[in-house]
């Protein structure tokens, strides 16, 4: 194929950048490009432009959350490439930058000699900006010291100021890979991200009898609870380096270094100021709360992330034993450590007047894997792998809890200590359980002929979660494994190295069970303050609404996987995938997670008109059931079907002119199917009469069309057009026009539809 | 002088070295011959890095005939007529292709453990992934995703979910949390595992804290599907069902929403029905649910991440 004339010696890449979210997902197996109207190559260029989005903040809000592009209706598309071609000694250069003119710009720098020195930098910026708009009165959002209600309880929902939370991440890195001799290499990087702005964030508290009777608030009505929507302040570096000597000699390569990541907060706690009233919900019935002891509690400070930081030293390698028997291993000692002051970061209280938690978790990771071929025909690989985590954090009493002093007893109707004078104030350590883990698997794989190949495999995993500290409470769940062990095998038969079709079938069984008794949490408030678990059988911890961790439970998991990739013709391509899993739980319960599955069938196609013109599509469908059921409120079905397709075209119709259009579709709808407990006659009534959990769905449709025209050999033109499209009806925030409602009356919400079209116009000229 | 003399005289060694090792019997062919037939795939060529005429680069080292060694007199001879080894070529062996590549890109610290990586047990090539002669999209962060897709298809609809993270932007590529050569992690996890690798970017849920969640550092895929969701922060399922599947929840209410028919006072009161389902869901009040390190043995203590 001869090329045009006006040929673009330019990279097509560096103005489709400059505009956010312009590739598309429309790319079926084996799509090339549509040809060499716009080849990349090196020089120097730029590229600037203009776009414009319709609508505003609110209508961009899902449109824009990460492209720079939902501020402003006029954005600066901009980009530039300065290319130095490699020279006769080798060396190299190109700095490029794209998004220049938006939120979410970026530069990148690479010199290099191939196969001597490679030297990169980048500065890289990215705004997530959050999709919902929020109403409120509070003051000081997204600092640490938020007032509630600085003028009182707002009089009506949405009667506050908008606010949008914002969260920028500005990164820069440098790299430097040299090869010292010739066998020799070093590779060092640095990354430095800053984090700053304010997330959606919050808290809680409701005054039960259970504390009211600990003196921690003095009413237990019904109504005295608060939750607040406090954004959280957001200030913090994340540092990386990574350092290591890479040595490749012969049957030998060997890469050891150290890596270090340090995280630095800059706010170590928001205080707020509450101000009384809260509405709760009720202020258009003129119910009110206005309990001290409650808003003191909800003005105790909350803790943010602390400093903390890892270094691990590691050494890994490959070693060719023959020329088809390789071995690898690594080794890698990492020691993680967290001891920023309490005071430091506003906090008060601690135990004995400790300073810092003195966090310190070492974790031992090893592993040492093969390759082989004994046989001509069979190809088999494995290995092993440990892992131990040692907690070597102290243990202190940081837990207090209201307890029942006998013979003073603990009601679970009233959640408090009957007679309410027994009730007293107990303490108890943290953890610092220390787990292993151990994990092995073995593949063969046998080349019946030299297109079919047989595969089988096996895999063991034994974990060991550490024994239960003894001086520690286990809330809020039924039971604890101390030890699991998982057995799979999995099959696959497989067709490859053909030139019309390829592809395999494969299934994968593994089956975990619990290797030690259950542990049962000692109750701390029933017993009068003791701690720990207790070793029981199955039968002994049975429970009808018993909750177990899933991460605990016994797991039956089936999975097959089908992938098929056909050429009937060299014009067309078709790829079909399909997959389906399940996973089954058992607990000596009747609730929890029962079962979770999924499956996936997936149609790809793509097929060349001609040289000039190409067309891809796929269509694809999957779903997602859990299966789980609340200890005695309700049992859950859970269904999240997503049905997406995509249609993507590209065409040059003469030769100085290019053009593509990609369509996506995605429609994902979550069915909640609750059924109320058979105990409850009060939760089947509500039901009844709520009618349920409303489906939730996820609707977006994305037009993105291009133009590139050339306008002489060295400039062409760009013309973007994207038509995003989105419908969202959650209830998170809103029921039908209802807004959940914060104590402070502070709302959330975003437009359920969302339109947007985006047109672009960018000019790119390289400079002869 | 003498150095930079020295030091080019190693390189050129080495490049020859390399080649000869690459194959001992590639014969070097002026990449115009191929031209001739070939001219796209040659210029793509030539604006790679394989195609700088410098030393350590198969155009350095000899050209088209480092990868196409086998035939290609013939090939030539025949106007193309007969065949030449093509490692890009659906019907080359595996194992093949990767050792020629290999050859040259064994060294460094990324492909330690290609031989037992899941890609490399499901019979895949370098070329699987990588063109040589077309730009190679892996290497691009935008353009990346797609080739990940070809396989990966459940993936390909998660990233155009409500809730992710920039893929589609090319800020967060699938090489940031994987390494496709292979690892000692979970689904070829960059680092030794989950947890470590979403350390990178979110160093500060790894804590110790005074008061932790375990799942938090057994894996955030418990809770997290880092390629997207349709609830808020990429959670798997929308509290208060996420929650529900390992805690016994305080009452045994249902999940009813503010406004629905029959909903009352009762119902949004405190640790109720709306409260745990609306809003944050039960992170309403278990706002620290990656763990807290407040120290307050006050009550309330900010024990179940209250505080």
């Amino acid at each position: 194929m001869k090329s045009s004339k006006k040929e673009l010696i330019l990279s097509r890449t560096l103005a489709a950048l400059a505009v956010a979210a312009m590739w598309s997902t429309v790319q079926a197996q084996e799509a090339p490009d549509i040809g060499p109207v716009a080849m990349p190559g090196p020089g120097t260029s730029v590229s600037v432009g203009v776009g414009v989005a319709s609508g505003d903040e609110r209508d961009r809000a899902r449109f824009g959350m990460f492209n720079g592009l939902r501020r402003h209706d006029v954005n600066g598309l901009i980009g530039f490439r300065y290319e130095q071609p490699y020279n006769a000694s080798g060396l190299g250069l190109k700095l490029e930058g794209r998004n220049l003119g938006l939120d979410n710009r970026e530069l990148n720098f690479v010199y290099r000699r191939p196969g001597d020195v490679k030297v990169t930098a980048d500065y890289s910026e990215i705004t997530r900006h959050d999709p919902r708009t929020i109403n409120t009165s509070l003051a000081g959002a997204g600092t640490t010291n938020p007032t509630v209600n600085p003028g009182g309880v707002l009089i009506a929902p949405g009667t506050g100021q908008n606010l949008n939370l914002e969260l920028k991440r500005k990164g820069i890195g440098v790299g430097v890979e040299k090869w010292l001799t010739r066998d020799l290499q070093l590779e060092f990087a640095f990354k430095n991200e800053e984090k700053d702005g304010s997330r959606l964030f919050g808290r809680g508290f409701a005054c039960s009898r259970y504390w009211a009777d600990a003196g921690v608030c003095s009413s237990a009505t019904a109504n005295a609870w608060g939750v607040l929507m406090l954004p959280e302040p957001v200030d913090s570096v994340i540092r990386q380096i990574d350092a290591r000597l890479n040595y490749a000699s012969g049957p030998l390569v060997l890469s050891g270094g150290y890596y270090g990541s340090f995280y630095v907060n800059h706010n170590g706690s928001i205080r707020p100021t509450v101000n009384g009233p809260l509405g709760n919900q009720f202020t258009d019935t003129g119910t009110i709360t206005n309990d001290a002891g409650l808003l003191s509690a909800l003005a105790l400070p909350v803790a943010l992330q602390p400093d903390n930081q890892a270094h691990q030293l590691f050494v890994a390698g490959n070693y060719a034993l023959t020329h088809s028997t390789r071995v690898n291993f690594k080794y890698a000692y990492t020691t993680a450590r967290q001891d920023e002051s309490f005071s430091g970061m506003g906090l008060t209280g601690a135990p004995g007047g400790r300073d810092n938690l003195g966090g310190r978790v070492d974790t031992t990771k090893a592993q040492v894997g093969f390759s082989t071929r004994p046989l001509q025909k069979l190809h088999v690989s494995g290995d092993v792998a440990y892992e131990k985590k040692d907690n070597k954090t102290p243990l202190d009493l940081y837990n207090a809890e209201p307890v029942c002093v006998p013979p003073a007893v603990f009601s679970s109707t009233t959640r408090s200590c009957s007679p309410a004078s027994g009730t007293a104030t107990r303490f108890y350590t943290n953890g610092n359980m220390s787990p292993k883990k151990y994990e092995a698997k073995l593949q063969g794989t046998y080349f019946l002929t030299p297109m079919y190949a047989a595969v089988l495999g096996a895999n063991y995993e034994q974990e060991d979660f550490g024994q239960w500290t003894p001086t520690d409470v286990a809330g809020g769940v039924s039971g604890l494994k101390q030890k699991l062990n998982e057995t799979g095998w999995r099959a696959e038969l497989r067709r490859t190295a053909s030139e019309t079709f390829t592809g395999s079938v494969a299934y994968h069984q593994s089956r975990r069970k619990g290797d030690s008794p259950w542990l049962q949490p000692v109750n701390f408030v029933s017993t009068g303050g003791q701690t720990g678990v207790t070793e029981v059988s199955a039968d002994q911890i049975y429970s009808r609404t018993a909750i177990f961790p899933f991460i605990y439970m016994d797991r039956e998991r089936d999975k097959i996987r089908a992938i098929g990739n056909w050429t009937p013709m060299e014009k067309l391509s078709l790829q079909v995938f399909a997959d389906r899993g399940i996973d089954r739980y058992h607990a000596p319960t009747d609730h929890g997670l029962r079962s979770f599955q999924m499956g996936t069938v997936s149609l790809d196609a793509s097929y060349a008109l001609s040289d000039a013109w190409k067309l891809s599509a796929f269509a694809s469908r999957g779903r997602q059931t859990v299966d789980a059921g609340h200890s005695t409120g309700y049992d859950a079905i859970l269904k999240d079907t997503a049905t997406s397709f995509g249609f993507g075209v590209k065409g040059r119709p003469m030769g100085q002119l290019q053009v593509g259009a990609d369509l996506t579709w995605l429609d994902d709808l979550l069915k909640y199917e609750q059924t109320a407990d058979p105990t409850s006659s009060a939760n089947a009534t509500l039901l009844a009469s709520t009618g349920g959990l409303p489906d939730v769905t996820y609707r977006l449709t994305r037009l993105n069309l291009y133009g590139e025209y050339a306008l002489q050999k060295n400039a062409y033109v760009r013309l973007d057009y994207i038509h995003h499209r989105t419908y969202f009806n959650e209830w998170t925030y809103n029921f039908n026009g209802t807004p959940y409602l914060y104590s402070d009356n502070t709302t959330l919400d975003a437009k359920q539809r969302q339109t947007v079209n985006f047109i672009g116009a960018t000019y790119v000229y390289k400079f002869q | 002088m003498r150095q930079t003399f020295i030091s080019l005289a190693a390189g050129l060694l080495f490049a020859a070295l390399s080649a000869f090792a690459i194959q001992a019997r590639a014969q070097a062919l002026d990449s115009k011959v191929c031209q001739n037939c070939h001219e796209d795939k040659v210029k793509n060529f030539q604006s790679s890095v394989h195609g700088q005429n410098v030393p350590k680069t198969p155009q350095g080292a000899g050209g088209c005939t480092v990868c196409h060694n086998e035939g290609a007199d013939e090939h030539v001879k025949n106007n193309g007529g007969s065949e030449i080894r093509n490692p890009g070529a659906k019907t080359a062996n595996a194992e093949e292709t990767n050792e020629l590549c290999l050859g040259c890109h064994k060294g460094g610290s990324k492909r330690t453990h290609w031989d037992t990586s899941t890609h490399a047990e499901r019979g895949n090539s370098c070329t699987s992934c990588h063109t040589m002669h077309q730009p190679d999209k892996v290497l691009t962060k935008l353009t990346q995703p797609e080739v990940c897709f070809k396989c990966h298809k459940q993936q390909r609809v998660e990233v155009n979910r409500m809730f992710r993270h920039p893929i589609l932007e090319g800020k967060v590529v699938c090489s940031d949390c994987h390494n496709p050569h292979g690892s000692i992690g979970r689904a070829l996890m960059k680092r030794d595992s989950v947890v470590e690798t979403c350390y990178q970017c979110h160093a500060e849920k790894r804590g110790p804290f005074v008061h932790p969640h375990d799942p938090v550092t057994e894996d955030c895929t418990l809770c997290h599907n880092p390629h997207g969701t349709v609830a808020d922060n990429m959670l798997k399922l929308r509290p208060p069902f996420l929650c529900h599947q390992c805690h016994t929840p305080h009452g045994g209410n249902i999940a009813v929403l503010r406004g629905q028919t029959g909903v009352g006072q009762a119902q949004i009161t405190g640790k109720s029905g709306v409260n745990y389902t609306q809003g944050r869901g039960c992170l309403n009040c278990h706002t620290q649910i990656h763990g807290t390190n407040n120290p307050s043995a006050t009550n309330p203590t900010p024990q179940f991440m209250l505080r």
